[in-house]
């Protein structure tokens, strides 16, 4: 199926179009919402809306860049959106708990599975990275983002974003310097636990 | 080099982007410092957790599921194909229809049966409504009372 193809036949509302639409692109949307929100499951359950959205929108498709450019947007977008809403989730939860007061410590946890050192460590350099990435201003991060773990080149970076390639090359470089920064810090304070 | 300006270089160390000269004068200053020696390979070990994290691959039941849920959004007869707010609300609208429904069969059946008004407009047939439809607290209880009347 050809592209013109594929979206004429998603605008038809036809179920092999819908089939082929999925097959073509499941791993690139899931894996990039993944990216950006840290967690496979919430990737997978937001792919969903993601290519809902994907077949709803197709009339607005401009066709001036790739479908998967175009596809690469919406997911960033719905990606970002999903981790705000978990962000501010978060802080609800933060701040319920300081309010009712509840002690943490002397309640009886449930048993986690045990790690072995390495993997507990693993565990803590994926949240610390996770941690830093999601605190760096939103264009360095999906610049960052798609280039370090999306593989892609500035120049596909730089049609998803819609911006010029040294606006690219800026961007990932100060992602770059402000990941060194944080994640400075956050060693030097994980070195003295 | 000094801890501090490693620290500001580590990047461009890893990267393999600084100068001879300040290549060099970190290398000096890593055999020297083993703090900074640390923080570089816990730097370097995030390469595995990036390589890790690229290499996880979604639930093979992932494209089933999407494609279910297109299948039930187009499958559905009289569907509206709605956007975002619609679909948000449509829930809501389900819960005001039903809730019309018992309120309008609990009018009828108390125009029908003489003696069951108590019924209707008592607190323990509201705490009855209320469980049964998951409300905790109805907006303007009167304003269901007036239904009733
Ligand atoms: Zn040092």
């Amino acid at each position: 199926m050809t592209e013109p193809e594929l979206i004429e036949g998603i605008l038809r509302r036809d179920r092999n179009a819908f089939q082929y639409l999925v097959n073509r692109y499941e791993k690139q949307v899931i894996k990039t919402a993944f990216y950006f929100i840290g967690n496979m499951e919430d990737a997978e359950d937001l792919s969903q809306e993601i290519f809902l959205d994907i077949i709803y929108s197709m009339g607005s498709f401009k066709r001036s860049s790739t479908l998967s450019t175009w596809i690469y947007r919406i997911t960033v977008n719905k990606s970002l959106n999903m981790v705000k809403k978990q962000q501010r989730r978060g802080i609800m939860v933060r701040l319920e708990s300081y309010f009712r007061s509840v002690p943490d410590h002397g309640v009886a946890k449930e048993a986690e599975p045990s790690h072995t050192g390495n993997e507990v460590e693993k565990k803590e350099m994926n949240e610390m990275l996770h941690a830093a990435i999601s605190r760096l201003p939103e264009n360095q991060r999906i610049a960052f983002v798609l280039c370090k773990f999306e593989e892609q080149t500035y120049r596909q970076i730089a049609d998803i974003m819609k911006i010029g390639l040294p606006a690219v090359e800026s961007l990932i470089h100060r992602a770059k310097l402000n990941l060194q920064k944080h994640l400075v810090y956050q060693f030097s304070e994980y070195q003295k636990t | 080099m000094d801890c501090t300006q490693f620290k500001t270089s580590i990047t461009a160390f890893r990267e393999d982007t600084l100068s001879g000269d300040q290549r060099r004068s970190a290398e000096r200053h890593l055999a020297a410092c083993p703090a900074c020696s640390g923080l570089l390979a816990q730097f370097n070990s995030l390469d595995a957790v990036i390589a890790e994290q690229k290499a996880a691959s979604p639930n093979t039941f992932a494209a089933t599921r999407i494609l279910q849920r297109i299948e039930n959004e187009f499958e559905r007869p009289g569907k509206i194909h709605s956007h975002g707010w619609v679909r948000m609300l449509q829930p809501v609208a389900i819960a005001i229809a039903l809730l019309c429904g018992i309120l309008i069969g609990s009018y009828t059946a108390t125009k029908g049966t003489p003696g069951t008004d108590q019924l209707v407009t008592s607190p323990g047939n509201i705490e009855f409504l209320r469980s049964n439809l998951f409300i905790s607290d109805f907006a303007d209880e009167d304003k269901i009372l007036v239904l009733n009347k």
